[in-house]
């Protein structure tokens, strides 16, 4: 832990060449050692001395003017007697001879603090012994002048544990070396947090929330999307899930959803990179989810690229004062992702990660196999085709069929390709839907070189992943490199640089959504008496490529012909990072100046054959998508600490950023020739569309950080924004806005005497404001819109503002860790309240006035809330190799209120469901999640009421159906330890929230689920009421005879209400053992590290969801909906095997 | 000095920084749109999107109330009198927006002075105009489309004032179209109406100042009848109207985007998989033997058109029989505006009202003949004698009302409401009713408001709904009114 070298009786050096200029003028009324003091300041040495000595002498008149510090310190030597040593950048002075009032002889303590591991010099580490503290400067050299006698010292670095060096002593007239090594702080007490901007802080000395993730977390059971680790460990952190195949992107909103106009999602910065405006956001191929003239494809972002191997820490900055910094997108929270860098050793260190990943389905709707194809009324027989049975029965995708009791009918026969002439037996296919789907698995191997000397240090990571998904002929490959260089060109410069370099490519991805060409549409329109292998031969012999075998609906694409011929192809390549030069004036100043860069350019392409029910003609459509954020910002760091208690960090800072986006799209929506797909073989005249788009901002910013002996700390920032998106084309508009954001912190543990078990208790508080012009330009000036056709345009539709305003999100966050019994239980409390006002949204008019909105400030939203995150260590072992058990859990309560809206705006539709029916509104008074649609007609009592016929009755308007937000999140986890096996699991839950199903709503109406086998061709009375003529209600006493239009009452899938079902659940979202093989036994192997481990993702799921998982999110147009599930995919459950070697 | 080093490149920084948004308003000038527009580029898209939104309505609610076809969807009450408040939005929505592009229109060619284009823009929002009052009765209409002026609000206007305006454009369109002034190639191409010919709007505008004349022909207050005469007859040289089918205003689809219907990109099923045609609609071309059923309908079995019942008991939903024929989702006739047949309607009804003094039957006749030609068939020989169809001098008014009506009737499939509006006014063509009819078996005689236009544009909404008296689907709007 801790290395002390006391080396005595160093000896004194002469003086040697001291060059810096120095200009100086005292008038006599100083101190001799504020006189040197001043001295001291205007050079890059630290000059120490015993303060008692020196104060008592009055220096003399003193004037000098770029003269040579020796000479200087040499005429002063003149007037007075002193001495003075020069070692590395240390000068020592000392009185020459006793005084006349004899003070003790003065002893000199002097040294060097490093890393324990690396050796590194630490700077700015604070050395503390007799009420003096000094700072170790860039060569982490240190020196005091003390009187006689024995002292303590007490050493603390950030992200170090602090040491306490007993019995140092001291004698008169001679100096003493002490040496000290650190080592990185071992308990959580001093753990250090990236926060804003990559500021490195420790975490005590924050007055908001911070939640930080390390590698193991986020590598421990691997997702293909590493942000689905981040679930259960984050307390405040919803996932909104596009659940889009293998690529499928998140949605990561902190604390509750702010924004009306619908981003409310946090801001993604890779090593001072912000990915989420530009590479990490989701864009989309202009579709929705719902029978739409195409289907949205998850082509996935720059955020789910990151290769979770080269994650160093995540840290989860949740409010707004802990995100101020980043101005205004930094509102929402942020999730800042440092990568790793290489590390000094000897040699070369090669580490070698391999993880190998299968997925299976976990869950399906509760299918029925009772009874087979048909309408109602076609129950007692079925014909393929009109036959001496019947009529033809083929072509429905209903199952109001007769019963599979034994029979046999006439059905498809796959060798003619149509009717059989022969009756064949009428039996279920109980895994038709089941056997459409693989087992998915995922390759992902990662080799690290790193290694580093005193003056460099590099990593260098290739990272290869394969992917193969559920879907067959679906999956991708992404291969990543990752280089980090950190160069100390001189002990005052270093260069350092982060580049991340990442290539996906996809030959196919998963169409989404419920439409004729999706997977999911295909599934749920599958009848129980169709026998999949009828579908896999997918071209009609002699006819490839011109016909697809079809032996039902119409509407049904063969799923083989969508997997194997309606492809959707991509190849992105995109660049992560930055360049940073860092100078250290003094060991007080710093500047620190970066250019940062996201870069990505993508070309996709979407290929539909001839015969497909959307495209008859075929289809080749093409987007080209060119994403770049560049940013340049610098930053002056003043770090001082001064005698009494007091330490200062000041830092000023500014940046410009530009962002652009350029998407070009081509498309060819009917072909010439069959399979060919380029625009040379495209029917009609080609069209284009063609969009970009640029904002930049530019910034100042700065902070003030305030500590008082280590346990008292306060933070005030502020931040200047002048944006581009409120600029107008005549006007700077009010482009230029300030907002400030204060911070305290206090560790009432270190200034009260607590009890022993107290170890260790924090409060925080925070205040905080964040502008935003928002990330959408063009709002400030009036335009008209292109259309479809050749020189057309048209009005627009929402009425510009040329008097647009930021909007403010004003925060209010207090919280308290408090730690017991030696750090056995911990827990950590965060409460907020969050207002955001003067949102920019476009407020809908009356139609009448010729528009259907006009963009303005609008709105208060509130979100407060609750976060608890608490450990608890049952059992710690003494023994090195012993059992430990860590327990922890996180809690999180939001509450979001719609305060007020616009002026005669009474409600505000965020998003509407499956071709509009039903809408999740914000109304003043309610809930940003509030779902509206089509319920049942109900009693005073509550009861459903039905018709005289028997059938359910509906409401004529929308009615209140219930929140699509959960109420509250919980997780538990659970660590235990023993020699070298490690297990680990987590569990996490939602809860109190509602969802629309329209896969259960589409399932039920077609008699697939099981929940439709009562009453089947007897009839059946449902539960309710009904309306007598004099408006009283009796129990419904009619039996429904129509059973079809019975269910199709109870779940058409316009009756919003019967088809919202509570989202809650509870999943084992990951587990994990692994065995790190013995150092003893590595060594005969020639090996540092090697650990083997086999994990699960999702591997239970406790729900009452009737689809596949209640936690999804609908792709449409590049945005994740939520609250309207529409043709999602199977969710799965995944488990792996790992294997790790450090050679 | 140390200082300097510092100081010089940090405040170098940052008046660069303070100064170098110098670039902001370049920035934020929209490159995906247009700071300006000429007259007529706002023409086309806006053309279409008003005929192919009504296409979109005339399914989903006139076809529906006037019997055309029947929703195979027991939950579909439309059929059954019963309109759901949220039906109104699409309408009122739609139509807003394009008169706001079709003002905003008149407004441009003003400023060049190209008579044409005004006397064009001029009658596109009458056109529009009309089909808005008529469907909700007053409406904001000369504080209408001026969002960008601040009125977000805009004032409703009683009918009565709307269509006196109406007819007051209709009187400068004709003006200017007289002068007929020509357009450059340019600016013909971008009218898919009748590629720029000032003379063939000019027969439009006054063939609907006629359709517009007759629907107010209750009222007293207009001077209806008079102003008939004078435009049919005692001024007809100063106000030409249509002379033929190829004069008709029809927007002609083609099937190369973006100039398709808007039931191109329907799949089958949606256009005509769950609906079937009324056994109304179908058993009088049946009975007259008519050839437009070819054009218009499949076959229930072979060689055999059959309709269902319109308003069917709830839960009893017929099979379905004869439906659209899957080719109209791109038939070119399609978007027809209003057309010649339609026309002699009007004056058939004028005359037989005494309006003007050229006979009834020779009006009747030709349009008969012309719904048949329009849609390309050839009128079957006798078929003007034959039982249903001849003219018959000595039947009542009433007799005679019926027999032009049913035969407009069918000269109006899919053009926006006018089907229903003229049931609402005449009565006709006499439609039978289901056993599951509601709301007392009467005919809706308007839409209600749109719900959120309560909250957004309250004061002038419950003004309205005063005068109006009342805002519900059996209000009569003022030509309605008795």
């Amino acid at each position: 832990m801790l290395g002390i070298g006391l080396l005595c009786s160093a000896s004194w050096l002469q003086a040697q060449d001291l060059t810096e200029k120095i200009s100086l003028k005292a008038d006599g009324r100083t101190s001799l050692a504020e006189l040197l003091r001043r001295i001291d300041e205007q050079t890059r040495y630290s000059f120490s001395f015993l303060k008692e000595d020196f104060s008592t002498i009055k220096a003399a008149t003193f004037e000098c003017r770029e003269e040579k510090l020796e000479s200087v310190l040499q005429a002063l030597q003149k007037q007075y007697r002193f001495e003075y040593s020069v070692s590395g950048n240390l000068i020592l002075f000392r009185m020459a001879a006793p005084q006349t009032r004899k003070p003790a002889p003065a002893g000199y303590l002097y040294g060097r603090v490093t890393d324990e591991k690396s050796g590194e010099s630490l700077i700015g580490a604070v050395v503390q012994i007799d009420k003096q503290s000094v700072q170790t400067d860039m060569d982490g050299n240190f020196a005091i002048s003390l009187p006689e006698g024995t002292y303590t010292a007490v050493l603390r670095n950030m992200g170090y544990a602090e040491s306490k060096i007993q019995q140092v002593s001291i004698s008169g007239g001679d100096s003493t070396r002490m040496n000290v090594t650190l080592s990185r702080s071992a308990n959580d007490l001093d753990e250090v947090v990236v926060t804003a901007l990559g500021i490195k802080r420790e975490e005590k000395a924050l007055g908001y929330s911070v939640t930080q993730l390390n590698n193991e977390d986020v590598t421990d059971a691997m997702s293909n999307n590493w942000t689905n680790t981040m679930e259960g460990r984050v307390a405040g952190l919803n996932m909104l899930k596009s659940n889009g195949g293998p690529a499928g992107s998140n949605a990561i909103i902190l604390r509750g959803e702010n924004s009306l106009s619908g981003n409310s999602q946090a801001l993604i910065v890779v090593d001072g990179v912000v990915i989420s405006g530009s590479s990490g956001q989701l864009s989309g191929n202009g579709s929705g989810a719902y029978l739409d003239g195409d289907s949205p494809i998850d082509f996935g972002t720059s955020l789910n690229d990151i290769n979770p191997d080269d994650i160093e820490t995540v840290s989860v900055l949740k409010g707004p004062g802990a995100s101020a910094l980043y101005g205004a997108r930094g509102a929402n929270g942020a999730i800042v992702i440092t990568t790793k860098s290489g590390k000094k050793q000897k040699g070369l260190g090669v580490t070698f990660n391999s993880n190998t990943t299968f997925e299976s389905i976990i869950r399906w709707p509760d299918f029925q196999y009772e009874y087979g194809q048909g309408v109602d009324g076609s129950d007692t027989w079925y014909s393929y085709g009109q036959t001496i049975d019947g009529a033809s029965t083929r072509s429905t995708s209903s199952a109001w069929g007769p019963k599979f009791e034994g029979q046999s009918y006439f059905q498809y026969n796959p060798l003619t390709r149509t009717g059989d002439t022969v009756r064949t037996p009428w039996v279920p296919y109980k895994n038709n839907r089941k056997d459409f789907f693989q087992t998915a698995r995922t390759f992902t191997n990662t080799l690290t070189l790193e290694g580093g000397s005193d003056k460099t240090t590099a990593r260098l990571s290739y990272t290869n992943l394969n992917n193969r998904w559920i879907v067959p002929n679906t999956g991708y490959a992404r291969n990543t490199v990752a280089l980090a260089l950190d160069q100390h060109v001189t002990s005052r410069l270093k260069i350092s640089t982060h580049i991340n370099y990442t290539n996906k490519s996809s030959d196919n991805l998963p169409t989404t959504g419920y439409n004729n060409q999706s997977i999911m549409y295909f599934i749920r329109g599958l009848v129980p008496n169709a026998n999949l292998e009828w579908f896999k031969d997918y071209w009609v012999p002699g006819q490839e490529q011109i016909l697809q075998t079809r032996p039902f609906s119409s509407l049904l694409d063969n799923p083989y012909l969508i997997a194997y011929e309606m492809l959707n192809k991509v190849n992105r390549n995109n660049v992560i990072g930055n360049i940073t030069a860092s100078y250290q004036f003094t060991k007080e100043l710093s500047l620190m100046a970066r250019t940062t860069l996201d870069w990505a350019s993508e070309a996709r392409s979407q290929q539909r054959p001839f015969s497909s029910q959307k495209f008859a003609a075929g289809m080749y459509r093409t987007q080209n998508i060119f994403t770049q954020e560049l940013n340049y910002d610098f930053l002056l760091n003043y770090r001082k600490v001064f005698r009494k208690d007091f330490a200062l960090n000041a830092s000023f800072g500014g940046s410009r950023m530009h962002n652009r986006y350029i998407s070009d799209e081509m498309r060819a929506d009917r072909l010439l020739y069959p399979g060919v797909y380029n625009f040379a073989n495209s029917k009609d005249l080609v069209v284009a569309l063609p969009y970009r788009s640029q904002y930049a901002v530019n910034s100042l910013y700065g902070t003030l950080s305030l500590s008082f002996k280590d346990y008292l700390f306060l933070d005030i920032t502020g931040r200047n924004d002048w944006t581009s998106t409120l600029a107008t084309p005549e006007s700077y508009g009010h482009s230029s806005f300030f907002y400030p954001s204060v911070n305290l912190s206090a560790i009432v543990s270190d200034m009260l005497p607590l009890p022993q078990w107290v170890s260790y208790w924090k409060l925080r508080g925070s205040w905080a404001q964040v502008g935003s012009g928002g990330t959408t330009p063009y709002l400030t000036a009036y335009a008209y819109s292109p259309t479809a056709f050749p020189s057309g345009l048209a009005n627009p539709q929402a009425i510009a503002n040329s008097d647009l305003r930021p909007l403010i999100t004003t925060s209010y966050e207090a919280g308290t860790d408090l730690r017991l019994f030696h750090n056995r239980i911990g827990v950590d409390v965060a409460l907020y309240l969050n207002n955001t006002r003067n949102q920019i949204i476009s407020v809908p008019v009356d139609r009448a006035a010729g528009y259907n909105a006009t963009i303005l400030n609008a709105g208060l939203v509130r979100n407060k809330g609750l976060e608890i995150e608490a450990y608890l260590k049952p059992v710690v072992s003494r023994k090195r190799d012993g059992f430990n058990w860590r327990t922890f859990g996180t809690y999180s309560v939001n509450q979001n209120r719609v305060v007020t809206l616009a002026e005669g705006v009474s409600n505000y539709i965020m998003s509407s469901g499956p071709a509009g029916r039903g809408t999740i509104e914000a109304r003043p008074g309610g809930t940003m999640g509030d779902l509206y649609g089509i319920g049942y007609q109900r009693s005073p009592d509550g009861k459903i009421v039905y018709d005289e016929s028997g059938y359910p009755l509906w409401t004529d308007s929308s009615i209140y159906i219930g929140n699509t937000t959960p109420k509250w999140r919980a997780s538990w986890g659970n660590e235990l330890t023993c020699k070298n096996f490690r297990f680990s699991f987590l569990f996490d839950g939602q809860f109190g929230g509602i969802g629309y199903s329209l896969t259960h709503s589409v399932l039920a109406e077609e008699g697939k689920l099981t929940k439709t086998l009562p009453g089947r061709y007897n009839g059946i009375t449902g539960e309710g009421v009904i309306r007598n003529d004099d408006g009283s209600y009796r129990v419904n006493d009619v039996i429904a005879t129509d059973i079809q239009a019975y269910y199709k009452a109870h779940f058409d899938r316009t009756n919003i209400e019967s088809n919202t079902f509570s989202t809650d659940y509870i999943k084992l979202r990951e587990a994990r053992i692994d065995y790190t093989v013995k150092s003893s036994r590595l060594k005969a192997m020639g090996l540092k590290n090697l650990v083997v481990g086999i994990y699960g993702r999702d591997l239970l799921m406790f729900t009452d969801w009737p689809a596949y998982d209640p936690q999804f999110g609908t792709l449409g147009d590049g945005q994740i909906y939520k609250g309207f599930e529409i043709g999602q995919f199977p969710s799965t459950r995944s488990y792996g095997f790992n294997l790790k070697v450090e050679f | 000095m140390m200082n300097n080093r510092i100081l010089i490149p940090i405040l170098s920084l940052i008046l660069f920084l303070a100064s170098c948004r110098k670039d902001f308003q370049e920035i934020n000038t929209n490159p995906n749109a247009s700071v300006a527009a000429t007259p007529e580029a706002l023409l086309t898209p806006a053309l279409y999107s008003v005929v192919n939104s009504n296409l979109n309505r005339a399914m989903r609610l006139n076809n529906v109330l006037m019997q055309d076809h029947v929703p195979l969807s027991n939950n579909n009450d439309i059929g059954r009198y019963l309109i759901r408040p949220s039906e109104s939005d699409y309408m009122w929505n739609n139509w807003y927006l394009q008169l706001n592009n079709f003002r905003d229109m008149y407004v441009k060619a003003g400023v060049v002075n190209d008579t044409t284009l005004m006397g064009v823009a001029l009658i596109c929002d009458v056109w529009l105009s009309s089909q808005i009052t008529d469907m909700f009765g007053d409406v904001p209409y000369f504080e209408a489309a001026k969002g960008r002026e601040g009125i977000y609000e805009p004032a409703f206007d009683r009918q009565q004032d709307i269509y006196a305006d109406l007819f007051a454009k209709l009187e400068t369109a004709n003006r200017f179209l007289a002068l007929n002034k020509t357009l450059s190639s340019e600016k013909k191409a971008a009218d898919p109406l009748y590629q720029g010919d000032p003379a063939l709007w000019r027969k439009f505008g006054n063939s609907l100042y006629l359709r517009l004349l007759l629907r107010v022909s209750g009222k007293s207050e207009l001077n209806v009848a008079a102003e008939i005469r004078r435009i049919a007859e005692t001024e007809a040289a100063d106000y030409p109207v249509m002379t033929s089918d190829a004069e008709s205003a029809v927007l002609r689809f083609s099937t190369t985007p973006p100039y398709i219907s808007e039931f191109y990109n329907y799949r089958d099923y949606d256009f005509n998989g769950a609906v079937s045609l009324s056994e109304f609609f179908v058993n009088n071309l049946n009975y007259w033997k008519d050839p437009r059923i070819s054009a218009w309908a499949t076959e229930a079995s072979l060689g055999v058109y059959m309709g269902v019942p319109s308003g069917y008991a709830e839960g009893q939903v017929p099979e379905q029989m004869s439906t659209y024929l899957a080719a109209l989702k791109n038939e070119p006739r399609m978007g027809n505006i209003m057309n010649y047949a339609e026309l002699q309607f009007i004056l058939a009804e004028a005359s037989l009202r005494g309006m003007i003094s050229a006979a009834a039957q020779g009006f009747y006749e030709e349009g008969v003949a012309h719904a048949i030609t329009f849609w390309g068939k050839t009128m079957p020989e006798n078929y003007l004698a034959s039982d249903g169809i001849a003219w018959n001098e000595g039947a009542t008014a009433e007799q005679k009302m019926e027999l032009i009506h049913l035969q407009k009737y069918y000269a109006l499939f899919f053009t926006d409401f006018q089907q229903w509006s003229e049931y609402r006014r005449t009565g006709h063509p006499r439609l039978p009713q289901g056993a599951g009819v509601q709301n007392n078996g009467q005919m809706p005689s308007r839409f209600k408001y749109p719900v959120y236009v309560q909250s957004v544009n309250s004061a002038h909404y419950n003004a309205a709904v005063s005068n109006m008296g009342g805002d519900d689907i059996n209000v009569k709007v003022w030509w309605n009114k008795p």
